[in-house]
């Protein structure tokens, strides 16, 4: 059984030329590693389209500035002949500032720049540092957040009532203006009127937010920015932010994210201010122009810049629209789980259920989550245990016998789907027809194990099962991991080569070396 | 490469499952000719053809239609097995005895022709052969010899035999516990007996963690306590391997109590508990075998038992 030897020479030349190729992408690559690991990439168009009637046209706008969740790039301002751009710093914001000087004449000014964000979630204590003198102006009332009107008032103290903590009170005030209707229509709404007719968009909510906020002296502000999607719009968006011990932290009451923002909210102002304001008596259009940029999450550069660096990569599937990228990750991830696995049963020496079904199982658990996704996976099993027993004592035949227990197990999984629904518990419903095929296959062959081997038995394999499921999770859920296998596909000739190299190994299986000891260890022979 | 580096030292002698899939079954066992092994039906016809001393096969039933004729023509026996010939573990073994006004009874419980018939649509219908259909093999019932018996008298013990290219390597007798549901296997609480191939003694019980020099169910020691027709059970399980296109065998052999050394069941896959059972690793059992080959002329003991050994012919194999 020896691999002939030319056979061999032109595997090692095969490995070594996927090496080159590997080492002549990954050099430039290399110095384009960047930490910031953002999850989305948006390229961000502001269009402005008017007719200056009589001179001088001013538009002014809002500029994005970096922080520790947003990163801005490639800015392009617009500015060309006959149009002046200007930066202009105002109460911490940053504002673009165009002035247009020929009178009766269309002009348009695109200003352009690249978003890179990533979400970010806050911690809250239960309680703050009792927050500064009552002069902070984030606690003053303003005529579009009445603070202390009676109502308010009113209201503030009755949400408040026999809360433990500050963040209990703020959870109270968040989940009140989160509850109230939101309107369709993005019209101006001060926080009292929001309050008083129980319908608001976004600013209505956010002003009734700071509005009770600052009555119970917990300094907040509105905030301003871009829900960004691949798109066209004209809408902005609206937040809050309370300030936390020195940190100020977002609350959408609209989109119910608290002390949290996404990754797609583009950050660009602070305080109750309109996102566009031009010259009074100018005919002017407007739209926000959104693109959706492929990210390469741990790289500076998007895919574009990728492929003129190496032509050779699986971004052309992706970008065309061949493979859904999701599809293609789990594509991508089969070998490498099937490495995985194929490790763990002839080195280790773990017993799974199927060869490759551990694999399968762990990318059920991406959709699902890890824990609850174990948690239904043993749960099912129960279930089909159970549900199939009084069909077994029926002597059925095998086949029939499985589709009643397929039959039952997507009775279940149609009823927790419901039940997901109705009760907004999100893990229920993550229940696709891919995790449903994969955990009934799995329970079904755990079935039929207890019967051939018995529950002890048949249990010990679940167990190696699922702590090969769990190594294989931890291995394909690390995000990079997809996109490393898109950029250098050369990856995968590897893992044939390795599957060579498992595929002669000999030697004992670490299970083995435990059931052989007593013949291993010299002495008590 | 890889391998050395986690190989376990100076005892590599023993041989893992990689080893013995990459090295020992792969190359000796071509996966077309497993089902000569796994499929009781076919290896007893190979064992049938070279007049290998085995059960005597009453009837083999295919098909629903031939159940109620061919259970009629068997009812002429006293005693008799019914087998799936593709079962597992012995999963829808069934054995059987007549009692008085031609009622059968299996285990301790009477059972009714019905019962019989059911039973045997059932294998035909797969329920023990994992959903393909199969046949129902129904054959002569096996008398432990009394050796087993002095050893412990419940259950159904057999020795099992590993031939590598026709030579026998590592042996073991395995007998059932209290514990073990009148198996013998390993896996279900019964115990292995080592066996000095060479003497035909048996040396150590191995009960899964401990070893004992006898058995856990009788105090008496078993240390080099001699087999009854050692030489045979070697010469037959020599022939076997021989008869079969398979060159890595684990052979089931059992001694009836009148018709001496009987082949049970052929297995391409055995298993490596034997070599705890023997404490000595595959390989080194190997190396021995084939130094042994050159010196080793079997001789027919005379047996400590009075009763002669009533032995079908196998051929110019037997030698002495």
């Amino acid at each position: 059984m020896h691999t002939p030897q030319n056979l061999k020479m032109a595997l090692l030349v095969i490995s070594f030329l996927t090496g080159l190729s590997l080492l002549y992408k990954v050099i430039p690559v290399s110095k384009n590693l960047d930490d910031f690991y953002a999850e989305e990439m948006y390229l961000v168009t502001y269009r402005y389209y008017f007719k200056n009637n009589n001179g001088n046209t001013t538009i002014k706008t809002y500029l994005p500035k970096n922080n520790s969740r947003q990163r801005i790039s490639a800015e392009e301002t617009g500015a060309k002949k006959g149009i002046q751009f200007e930066r202009v710093a105002q109460d911490g914001n940053l504002m673009g500032v165009w002035t247009a000087n020929k009178p009766n004449l269309f002009q348009n000014v695109d200003y352009q720049f690249m978003y890179e964000g990533k979400a970010k979630q806050f911690h809250i204590p239960q309680n703050f540092k009792s927050t500064l003198e009552a002069t902070h102006p984030y606690l003053n009332e303003t005529e579009h957040i009445q603070a202390f009107h009676p109502k308010i008032s009113q209201k503030a103290r009755e949400l408040v009532l026999g809360t433990k903590g500050d963040l209990e009170s703020i959870q109270r005030l968040f989940n009140f203006v989160h509850s109230i209707p939101s309107a369709p229509i993005i019209s101006f709404t001060d926080a009292l009127t929001t309050l008083e007719q129980n319908r608001a968009s976004c600013n209505g909510k956010s002003r009734l937010l700071v509005a009770l906020a600052r009555n119970l002296g917990y300094p907040a502000r509105i905030k301003g920015g871009i829900l960004l999607e691949h798109t066209r719009k004209r809408t902005s968006h609206a937040w809050v932010e309370i300030l936390v011990n020195d940190q100020w932290v977002p609350f959408d009451a609209l989109n119910g994210h608290f002390a949290y923002l996404p990754s797609n909210f583009l950050e660009l102002y602070a305080g109750d201010e309109f996102l566009l304001v031009h010259t009074a008596g100018v005919q002017l259009d407007y739209t926000y122009e959104i693109k959706e940029l492929d990210k390469i999450p741990f790289l500076s550069m998007n895919s574009e810049q990728f492929s003129s660096i190496s032509p050779f990569s699986l971004w052309g599937l992706v970008e065309q629209k061949v493979l859904p990228k999701k599809g293609l990750n789990l594509l991508l991830l089969l070998p490498i789980g099937g490495l995985l696995v194929a490790f763990l049963r002839n080195v280790v020496g773990l017993k799974t259920f199927g060869v490759f079904l551990p694999v399968l199982i762990a990318m059920a658990l991406l959709e699902t989550g890890f824990a609850q996704g174990i948690l239904i996976f043993l749960g099912l099993i129960m279930f089909v245990g159970l549900a199939a027993h009084p069909f077994n004592k029926m002597g059925l035949l095998q086949t029939p016998k499985m589709v009643i227990s397929l039959t039952l197990m997507v009775m279940v999984m149609a009823v927790g789907s419901y039940l997901g629904i109705k009760t907004e518990i999100v893990w229920l419903t993550s229940l696709t027809i891919f995790p449903t095929i994969i955990l009934t296959i799995s329970a079904e062959r755990f079935t039929t194990l207890i019967q051939e081997d018995g529950f002890q038995k048949a249990s010990g394999t679940l167990l190696q099962t699922l702590m090969a499921v769990s190594i294989c999770y931890y291995v394909i859920a690390n995000e990079w991991l997809p996109t490393v296998l898109i950029l250098f596909p050369e990856i995968l000739i590897w893992v044939i080569m390795l599957s060579i190299v498992l595929g002669k190994y000999i030697g004992l299986r670490w299970t083995e070396v435990l059931r052989f000891n007593p013949l291993l260890t010299p002495k008590s022979v | 490469m890889l391998g050395r580096f986690f190989n376990i030292g100076p005892n590599s002698e023993v041989v893992g499952l990689n080893d013995r899939n990459l090295n020992l079954i792969y190359p000796n066992n071509p996966r077309k000719h497993y089902a000569l092994a796994d499929d009781k039906v076919k290896s007893k016809e190979i064992l049938h053809k070279n007049h290998i001393a085995c059960a005597e096969t009453y009837a083999v039933i295919n098909r629903v239609s031939e159940i109620k004729r061919t259970w009629n023509s068997c009812k002429q026996y006293d005693s008799l097995a019914i087998k799936p010939a593709n079962g597992c573990g012995g999963n829808g073994i069934k054995i059987l005895r007549k009692e008085l006004h031609d009622t059968w009874i299996s285990g301790s419980k009477m059972i009714s022709d019905q019962q019989v018939v059911q039973h045997i649509m059932s294998i035909i219908s797969g329920v023990y052969s994992m959903g393909s259909t199969d046949s129902c093999l129904i054959e002569e019932c096996i008398v432990p010899h009394p050796f087993f018996g002095e050893i412990y008298g419940t259950g159904v013990p057999d020795f099992r035999i590993i031939t590598l290219k026709h030579k026998p390597v590592l042996a073991m007798l395995r007998m059932p516990t209290s514990k073990s549901d009148g198996k013998a296997n390993l896996h279900q609480k019964g115990v292995g007996i080592g066996i000095d191939i060479n003497k035909g003694t048996l040396t150590q019980v191995f009960d899964g963690r401990r070893y004992l020099d006898h058995h856990p169910d009788n105090p008496q020691p078993i240390t080099g306590k001699p087999i009854p027709y050692w030489n045979e059970l070697i010469e037959i399980s020599k022939a076997t391997a021989k008869a079969f296109p398979l060159d890595y065998l684990g052979i089931d052999l059992v001694i009836d109590k009148t018709k001496g050394p009987q082949v049970m069941e052929v297995n391409v896959r055995p298993g490596l508990g034997i070599q705890l059972v023997n404490k000595m690793g595959l390989r080194k059992a190997i190396a021995l075998a084939e130094e042994q080959q050159s010196k080793y002329v079997p001789i027919r003991k005379l047996s400590q038992y009075k009763e002669s050994p009533i032995l079908k012919p196998i051929g110019e194999q037997l030698v002495g």
